[in-house]
């Protein structure tokens, strides 16, 4: 009985995040908007758990949470499954070559994370014709950044629930 | 060295390669799939067209519902917002409303010249048979586009570049039609450009977004006389639109650009009017 309580909280705690990915998407909500910065949820939220734990986002939910938010936001199908799903290939990789877990080390991964996916977002736009304000792309991704260790503190948290 | 670049490919196939924990695909698999997507999204095939269509409509249905409790909270929160304003509010339009009265005027004869005026620049005059309502569907503001979804598509014989009016004032034009939904593309997106005219000086530019509520001109004559307060119309040049709808009056001059401030608040929209002029044309 014991166990069975533990197993549905466990299981009850590990669909948040795959819940929060496609609310987000579904929502038109993965960049949260405060007038004078903005966070990309999105990133963070992928990132966060392709590094600590892998198996509660499936890359194949990820790469369709991206497609519904392509659509959302009437950008050309495909562009934001790609964002991250290399965001989610630069977690693999630091889950990879990382021996200690902690925030300054998930916090330095995110910086390549952060700059491909910008890079390969502004190359796919730029390609595909879409005008877009590149000095919102660069500030988006630097109070990304910034922000990270709060939401990294908020899943953290989260984590430690599941166990 | 030799060895390190070896765990440097041992590191990057586990990472890319692998499956890994309970995952059914490998990233690299779906990464080659989101490139074939953004390619197979530039071309314009019915097949193609037919499944995006579906795609889209499902998602905007579900965005729909699954935004219904934000919408909700949105709703109870304005209203309360609005309800404490009410005093504020109802002395504001107490003011205007003497004000108007101080200043009215006979509006006949100025409906009568406006008829004469539009006859005379040969406007066509479009009835409300060309207007197909619709209601905002979605309103996400996207960071990167300024567009709106609306519930009405090519059911309702809407095409693409068709011109979106808030009562008579221009908004913004069709650029993604599905069968039951369509975004619709703002004045002040980035990517807009709408070729307009200014009275009374009968200037031609090009209205181009900004990402901002205040759009700009651009492609001004160099001596150009406009003043505070110019009205911007459609030009209908190119035949992309009809003449004369209104968008606008001039609200700022300096040496970099104009700025236009809108007739309409894009903000609060909730049914707009697309007119089928074009097609029917």
């Amino acid at each position: 009985m014991v166990i069975s309580i533990k197993h549905a909280k466990f299981k009850f705690f590990q669909v948040i995040p795959l819940f929060l990915l496609f609310y987000i998407s579904l929502n038109g909500s993965s960049t949260l908007d405060f007038k004078l910065f903005t966070i990309n949820l999105h990133y963070i939220l992928v990132y966060f758990w392709i590094l600590r734990r892998p198996e509660v986002l499936g890359y194949g939910f990820i790469f369709f949470s991206g497609i519904i938010t392509d659509v959302m936001f009437g950008l050309p199908l495909g562009v934001t499954a790609l964002t991250l799903l290399i965001i989610a290939a630069v977690a693999t990789y630091v889950r990879v070559v990382t021996v200690r877990v902690g925030l300054i080390s998930d916090w330095l991964g995110f910086i390549p994370a952060l700059i491909l996916a910008s890079l390969i977002y502004f190359i796919s736009l730029y390609f595909s014709g879409y005008t877009i304000d590149y000095l919102y792309l660069i500030m988006n991704s630097l109070f990304t950044f910034t922000f990270y260790p709060l939401l990294w503190a908020l899943f953290t948290f989260l984590l430690n629930l599941m166990r | 060295m030799e060895t390190s670049r070896e765990d440097i490919g041992i590191l990057i196939r586990s990472a890319l390669l692998k499956k890994g924990t309970r995952q059914r695909f490998s990233l690299i698999v779906l990464i080659i799939c989101s490139f074939i997507l953004i390619y197979i999204d530039t071309f314009e095939a019915k097949p193609l067209s037919y499944v995006r269509s579906v795609l889209k409509d499902t998602i905007y249905r579900g965005s729909a519902v699954v935004s219904l409790p934000s919408n909700g909270l949105r709703q109870i929160t304005g209203g309360v917002k609005e309800h404490l304003e009410l005093f504020d509010k109802y002395k504001k339009l107490e003011k205007e409303n003497n004000e108007l009265k101080e200043k009215i005027i006979d509006p006949d004869y100025l409906l009568f010249e406006n008829e004469l005026l539009k006859k005379l620049i040969q406007d066509q005059v479009y009835s409300s048979s060309y207007l197909v309502s619709a209601r905002v569907l979605l309103d996400k503001q996207s960071p990167y586009l300024n567009s709106f979804i609306i519930n009405s598509g090519s059911n309702k014989n809407i095409k693409n570049g068709m011109a979106v009016l808030d009562g008579k004032n221009f908004v913004g034009r069709t650029v993604d039609v599905n069968f039951f939904s369509s975004r619709i593309l703002l004045v002040t997106d980035l990517n807009s450009k709408i070729p307009v005219i200014i009275e009374p000086s009968g200037h031609h530019a090009i209205l181009s977004g900004t990402g901002t509520k205040e759009p700009v001109l651009d492609f001004l004559p160099k001596e150009h006389t406009l003043k505070l307060g110019n009205k911007v119309y459609t030009s209908g040049k190119a035949g992309i639109f009809s003449p004369g709808i209104p968008i606008g009056e001039v609200n700022k001059i300096d040496n970099k650009e104009i700025s236009i401030s809108l007739f309409t608040d894009i903000s609060q929209i909730t049914f707009i009017n697309v007119n089928l002029q074009k097609e029917r044309d």
